[in-house]
């Protein structure tokens, strides 16, 4: 018997599959590939810590995906676990020296508590109730991060002295084979293969049962209800798991910036995540590395190239009706813009229709 | 998934690939001999390029605009005169913050390798963002703010009197001058950060040396809508004097709030709650009857201090369209500082990240020919940093709206405030 078309699933088992086409699978060689190959390519400082921080969001915006994109529940808090994370990572990185593994466990965990306390209210409030109340997370937050002295340094902020070391190896200083790697390099290696960790760990939440109980209860918590979905369980668990993985992306970016101070955690960090996930694509984890690629690392794009226009001023005070940097945000603001009309579904939506168009190829129509 | 022997030879290939291509620092570098510099980072025998990082676009680049400007001003006039030592001629390379830590240090790690120093990086929290790389870098850089925690970092190279010194001579001269006594009840109202905290600790060291106490504190948060809660508080306490600590922004609505209900008591104002523009705003009677801004140097267009002079020559010379402005004199300062560094360096013949920073050690006074107080530098933490202040009263009848009521006055309590080094 000849074996059936790729496209047919016949069992439970090949829905599962991650990685089920052969093109998939070049696709995640690729996808490797070009983890551990880059960095040694690009070399360049700027482009790898821009990436770095790339990488540092798209952690964050996989956490907030499963809570607003999956489970219906829209956060302004995102900033204030971020923030935790990061001073957890100082305490139990720096002030305790402890290595990589620990801090970074120790931040999901702080961060998981916090949201489990958080959780709570989500099951009262909806929409924007909820918005409006982890609005005042951000500000209950900015008030201790400020007053906290001990934990967070006050206003002057902490320095994070959270070193990415595991065992013998330290990332911040690598050396294999007798070739130095840069601080950079090491940090977008570790950065990096953790958005993979977290990216598989997510993606393997929402496509088994407790991903459908998710969005049984984004689609309509009473209904949820009805068919057996604890929509409370749920909705706390999607807040905790959120929470720490958000933590966690703090930890990360107050070790690779070595400070961090209260004006890091603003309201401003939360709308940029929200942003991210809509322009990468609600409702996908894929989306929110996209996304997160996209606001991250497009700025950078236009700042660099914007400077060749006629009439763009490159430095204060220069000549041209417009600077590179007023000229810059306008485009990023626009391209925003033309994504949410064009593109609803976001950046992630262009990319299932490139695969679903050559998926059923040659019938493609 | 399946690892198979395929798969892991692939991954084998890549990370030989990959063993190739570290970045980490060799050992082994260039270095120059006494009297001419070798070429290095931002150095190429001709020509030496400055770092600047500041917000350009935003909300906070109404102060980076002008301070680049100065920084780009001081350079040109020295580039036409020879440049540092007679033969070098300075270049900057701008980049824009946004006034964000994340922007800043990305910017940092894109310009680091092309420059020998940074001449400005704006702004406290991006300052202290980028403070672990300079260590690491060995980089100097000159920070645009008057925080006292740079005077005691090797890496950073302030200019001005800290805002702890304002704040302690506004004092001074409200009791001795300014008709106030120490009876009077003194009411500060700050912006909660570190900018608020340091012109508090000011008030707070004066209170102790003078002998007045500190009745009331309101502080409130940047960009907040509605200050009719704390001017009612400071009104219901009775304040006779109110020192302010805010930028131009939020400095606008409170003294407009205050106008409305009435309340006038005598208000100082550190130097960035006030810009030009206030001048010329609704506030501006309200301000000439109650308003007094302390900061450094002198009015714009005063030709008694020789520094304002030049500058204000050069100024028109070089940036035709440039308003009065007292970040544009700030930036002016910070370069010259720089170029004393620099000039330090090539004398030394070392242009390098550590050349310089050793150039900043070994740095003796330098002066500001009025326009700041001159600072003593060299190693951290042996540096004294100017203790004067200048006062002035709002006139909207001034080119930058400021008149000059005390002029580059130091006071006895201001000498003794300690700069400690904070743990950062």
């Amino acid at each position: 018997m000849s074996k059936p078309h790729r496209n047919l699933v016949r069992d439970y088992v090949q829905d599962l599959r991650l990685f089920g086409s052969p093109l998939s699978k070049v696709g995640l060689a690729l996808m490797l590939a070009t983890l551990v190959v880059l960095p040694t390519v690009v070399q360049d400082d700027f482009w790898l810590s821009v990436l770095i921080y790339s990488g540092i969001t798209a952690i964050g915006a996989i956490g907030l995906n499963l809570l607003t994109g999956y489970c219906g529940q829209i956060s302004l808090g995102h900033a204030f676990f971020i923030g935790a994370g990061a001073y957890c990572a100082a305490v139990v990185g720096g002030d305790a020296g402890l290595p990589l593994p620990l801090w970074l466990l120790a931040s999901a965990a702080v961060g998981a508590v916090l949201g489990g306390l958080i959780g709570p209210f989500t099951l009262r409030l909806r929409g924007h109730y909820l918005a409006i109340v982890t609005l005042g997370l951000i500000f209950i937050g900015e008030h201790l991060w400020r007053n906290l002295r001990d934990v967070t340094g006050g206003n002057n902020g902490t320095s994070v002295g959270a070193e990415a070391t595991i065992g013998p190896v330290d990332l911040g200083a690598l050396e294999i084979a007798g070739e130095n790697y840069s601080r950079n390099q090491g940090y977008f290696w570790l950065v990096w293969a953790l958005v993979a960790i977290v990216a598989l760990l997510a993606k393997n939440l929402v496509r088994t049962r407790p991903g459908r109980a998710l969005r049984a209860v984004r689609d309509h918590d009473q209904a949820a209800e009805v068919i057996g979905v604890r929509a409370g369980r749920y909705k706390i668990g999607a807040f905790m798991v959120s929470s720490a993985i958000a933590a966690m992306a703090g930890a990360l970016f107050g070790s690779y910036q070595q400070h961090v101070s209260p004006d890091d955690w603003t309201l401003l960090l939360s709308i940029q995540y929200i942003a991210i996930i809509i322009v990468g694509g609600l409702g996908t984890i894929f989306g929110a590395i996209l996304g997160a690629i996209f606001v991250g690392a497009l700025p950078a794009l236009i700042d660099e190239y914007s400077g060749v226009l006629p009439g763009v001023a490159t430095e204060a005070g220069g000549d041209g009706f417009i600077s590179v940097f007023a000229l810059n945000q306008a485009i990023f603001g626009l391209l925003i813009v033309l994504f949410l009309v064009f593109e609803p579904r976001g950046l992630a939506g262009i990319w299932v229709r490139i695969k679903a168009y050559f998926k059923a190829w040659p019938f493609s129509y | 998934m399946r690892v198979t022997t395929k798969g892991a030879l692939a991954l084998s290939l890549i990370l030989v690939l990959a063993a190739c291509g570290g970045a980490g620092e060799d050992d082994g570098a260039g270095s120059g001999s006494a009297g001419a510099p070798g070429n290095t980072a931002g150095f190429d025998g001709k020509t030496i390029k400055l770092g600047v990082l500041t917000p350009l676009s935003g909300t906070v680049a109404v102060i980076g605009q002008p301070l680049t400007a100065g920084n780009e001003v001081w350079f040109e006039a020295l580039n036409a005169k020879g440049g540092i030592g007679g033969k070098y001629k300075v270049e900057l390379v701008q980049e824009d913050t946004q006034y964000k830590t994340d922007i800043a240090v990305q910017k940092y790690n894109k310009i680091k390798g092309d420059v020998v120093a940074f001449t400005q990086v704006l702004g406290t929290a991006p300052t202290l963002a980028v403070l672990p790389q300079l260590r690491t870098d060995k980089m100097l850089a000159a920070p645009a703010s008057l925080d006292a925690l740079w005077v005691r970092e090797d890496n950073l190279l302030p200019v001005g009197g800290p805002y702890q010194v304002q704040a302690i001579n506004a004092m001074d001269y409200y009791l001795s001058e300014g008709g106030g006594s120490k009876s009077d009840k003194v009411c500060t109202m700050i912006q909660d950060d570190v900018y608020g905290e340091a012109g508090q600790q000011g008030i707070d060291f004066a209170a102790e040396k003078y002998g007045f106490t500190v009745t009331n504190t309101q502080k409130f948060k940047v960009g907040t809508e509605n200050y009719a809660g704390q001017i009612g508080a400071l009104a219901g306490n009775g304040c006779q004097l109110v020192f302010l600590v805010a930028t131009p922004s939020d400095a606008a609505k409170i003294w407009g709030t205050a106008a409305q209900a009435r309340f006038a008591p005598q208000w100082i104002g550190q130097s960035p709650s006030y810009t030009g523009a206030l001048a010329k705003s609704a506030v501006a009677p309200y301000m000439q009857q109650s308003v007094l801004i302390v900061a450094e140097g002198t009015e714009w267009g005063d030709d008694s201090v020789p520094g304002m002079k030049d500058m204000v020559a050069a100024a028109t010379k070089y940036a035709s369209d440039q308003e009065p402005d007292y970040y544009f004199a700030f930036g002016y300062n910070q370069a010259r500082a720089m170029t004393a560094v620099l000039e330090k360096a090539v004398e030394l013949g070392d242009l390098s990240h550590e050349g310089i920073l050793k150039a900043s050690a070994e740095l003796g006074k330098v002066g500001f020919d009025g326009l700041a107080g001159d600072y003593q530098y060299g190693p951290a933490e042996t540096r004294n940093p100017p203790r004067s202040s200048t006062i002035f009263a709002v006139d909207p009848s001034k080119p930058f709206g400021l008149r000059k009521v005390k002029y580059n006055f130091t006071s006895d309590a201001a000498k003794e405030f300690e700069f400690k080094k904070s743990d950062l």
